[in-house]
């Protein structure tokens, strides 16, 4: 019991993580129909932040807030510079774009800071463990779990009161009258892409922090994991983001958990084919964006 | 009447590779993608030796090196379509990327050509086995560092064991020659995991171990960064205490900077910078020209593979000729590299290098030893 419990909360944390990662594509898809690739990037570029702020000697307190204002103002300028001049092109045009964004900046990354992983100084203090009766807690999966909840409650909150969250929400069920009812499409656009950047940065510094080093490639596998959770969830749909990435933590932790050791190759395979499993049933995800499909504007 | 000149030029110029006294080496590594951080420090290692060389007149004091070099995007099918290009440039020996799988790609081509080829840093002892005549390791097997390290957990008293492989390349599967020393030499193997590379989240393996009882005595992986670092907190917080032991990819300052969760941590790697060593010496000039230190051995080991390359021209009498360097290079003994000596006589192209075993100490490394295994202790190399 204690095991399977200690496993609980192994996938609470993972699916936290994932959850984040999720929403932050989630979001600019629910705007403009975008996937955006380059989400890894974000973070990779968050992650060398902190080893610059480790190196310089920066408490980790301002390192964090620093590599997340980087991951803000990177999504911004990307959104300027890259995304902006094909919004009006098909879906296609703007994934194939967000791949290049990604390459260019992997290969900047690989040329002018180094193709090897850096190391990032990360507190002792994560590192460590608590006790709770007969489980074993790490601190890194605390702060995991309950940065998950916090954000949570903050996107909700922005979501159902704030201006632009209210304004993002109208222009993802239809655009073309919210922009009628005077609402402009670049502010609620580069405001999806903040807040995307906002939650790759948090998602960063939690990726980082478990693992102490940051390296060029790094974005790949967490936005591969945020797409398979997004489209579990229901793309377009921010909930349906975040059942995506719970679900797809459990499924994970569960499999690497339990499955007998012969079977624990085929771990990846399996998790994906019970994605397909459960998307043969809810073909929409799980919880379906009212607006499928995002409007051009 | 295009294509006419083209043909008439490379038949020229292959005509006579030998003219001028330069040795052409095409280079065909991954300068970019997943291998990158492997070949890109090697090369840096090969820029110094070969300048080193250039600067005091050539190989001999007649023979300069030129460096052909091409980035193969650490993909397979490229470095097969570099190394051609290379071929039709007529070079005499061909260095390709870290890893055996990508190297392997690239042995029809050689082998057609008869040029002999050295892999950057690959490890495992199938690399030369499947490539045949014409391919060459540069890097101490994996079934000997395996080796070595379990005869030194046997020895400390260790007798269970327990080990992390991954599947999916030649060298993340170590372990599995590892378990096989350990149980010949008596001790246990009390289980096994598998994980993918490039896998971030370890716990439910951490969980699961922790959960063992009795605890292994020893775990050991060849998982390198970033999964490394990753895999190694989540054993320490989930509670595991075992003694782990790592293999060269994690030769690297992101194992050195993890405080106390690395502290104990020995692994084997190519070479250790003792006082007065050749690998000091080559760790001082590295900074001279680069003006910062080393961050991996695979530096060092860039300048042996030039080392072996200048030491088969030499025993060749100067020939730049492919086949002739290929039976050189086959005949080389005791060659002074920067991080040990190199031998391939009687060998099948994987050779003999000195093995370092490295404790984490303070943050920093401290020697164990360089123990020479004993050859009926090494396994065989198998083919995943």
């Amino acid at each position: 019991m204690d095991l399977f419990l200690q496993q609980t909360v192994n996938a609470f944390a993972l699916g936290g993580t994932y959850a984040l990662l999720a929403l932050g594509l989630a979001m600019v898809f629910s705007t403009m129909g975008l996937i955006n690739f380059a989400h890894g990037e974000l973070m990779t570029i968050a992650g060398y932040i902190l080893m610059a702020c480790g190196l310089a000697g920066v408490p980790f307190v301002f390192s964090i807030l620093l590599a997340i204002a980087a991951a803000v103002l990177a999504a911004i300028v990307m959104e300027r510079i890259a995304f902006r001049p094909v919004r009006n092109a098909s879906g296609a045009t703007m994934l194939v774009t967000s791949f290049a964004v990604s390459m260019i900046l992997q290969v900047l990354f690989q040329n002018f800071i180094s193709a090897r992983s850096q190391a990032v100084l990360v507190p002792e203090i994560l590192s460590e463990s608590v006790r709770f009766g007969g489980l074993v807690i790490g601190v890194n999966k605390i702060a995991a779990i309950v940065t998950t909840i916090v954000m949570l409650i903050f996107l909700d909150r922005f979501m159902k009161h704030h201006r632009i969250g209210i304004a993002m929400r109208a222009a993802a069920e239809d655009f073309s009258v919210a922009r009628l009812m005077g609402i402009r499409a670049n502010t609620v656009i580069a405001g999806a892409f903040a807040l995307s950047g906002f939650l790759a940065g948090v998602a960063a510094v939690l990726w980082v922090s478990q693992r102490a080093s940051v390296d060029p490639l790094m974005g790949f596998t967490p936005v591969l994991k945020a797409f398979i959770a997004a489209i579990l969830g229901g793309l377009g749909s921010l909930r349906g983001a975040v059942a995506g990435g719970f679900l797809l933590g459990f499924i994970e932790i569960y499999l690497a958990a339990y499955l007998p050791a012969s079977m624990q190759e085929f771990r990846d395979p399996i998790a994906l084919c019970l994605v397909v499993l459960v998307l043969i049933f809810r073909p929409n995800g799980l919880i379906p964006s009212p607006a499928l499909k995002a409007e051009k504007v | 009447m295009n294509k006419l000149l083209i043909s008439t030029l490379l038949a020229s110029a292959m005509a006579f590779p030998a003219a001028a006294e330069t040795l052409r080496v095409g280079v065909a590594t991954a300068q970019t993608g997943a291998l990158a951080p492997f070949d890109t420090p090697v090369i840096d290692g090969i820029h110094i030796a070969v300048n080193e060389i250039n600067e005091a007149g050539g190989i001999d004091g007649k023979i300069k090196i030129e460096l052909l070099e091409k980035d193969v995007r650490s993909d397979a099918a490229q470095t097969s379509i570099a190394t051609q290009e290379l071929v039709d440039e007529g070079v005499s020996v061909i260095v390709l990327p870290c890893d055996a799988d990508p190297a392997l790609a690239a042995i029809g081509v050689v082998t057609e050509a008869q040029i002999p080829a050295i892999s950057t840093c690959a490890s495992s002892p199938t690399l030369p086995q499947i490539g045949g005549d014409y391919m060459f390791a540069n890097f101490p097997g994996d079934n000997v560092q395996a080796t070595v390290s379990a005869k030194w957990a046997y020895d400390e008293g260790h007798r269970s064991a327990y080990i992390i492989y991954s599947p999916d390349t030649q060298y993340t599967t170590m372990p599995l020659y590892f378990a096989e020393v350990f149980e010949k030499l008596g001790g246990k193997m009390l289980g096994e995991d598998t994980h993918t590379i490039g896998q971030q989240d370890f716990s439910a393996i951490a969980t699961r171990i922790a959960a063992l009882d009795p605890q292994p005595d020893v775990i050991m992986t060849s998982t390198y960064e970033p999964d490394f670092p990753s895999m190694l907190k989540a054993l320490r917080a989930a509670g595991v205490e075992s003694q782990i032991i790592g293999s060269d990819g994690i030769d690297s300052p992101t194992t050195f900077s993890l405080g106390a969760v690395a502290e104990g941590l020995v692994f084997t790697t190519a070479g250790h910078p003792t006082e007065g060593s050749p690998l000091e010496a080559f760790n001082k000039k590295f900074e001279e020209v680069n003006g910062k230190a080393p961050e991996t051995v695979f530096n060092a080991v860039g300048y042996d593979l030039i080392k072996v390359i200048e030491a088969a021209v030499i025993a060749a009498d100067g020939s730049t000729d492919a086949q002739t360097l290929r039976d050189a290079i086959a005949n080389l003994e005791n060659v002074q590299g920067a991080t040990s000596t190199i031998t391939y006589k009687g060998t099948d192209g994987m050779p003999l290098r000195e093995v370092s075993l490295i404790r984490v100490k303070d943050g920093g490394r401290e020697l164990i030893g360089q123990p020479t295994p004993d050859a009926s202790l090494i396994p065989e190399p198998r083919v995943q």
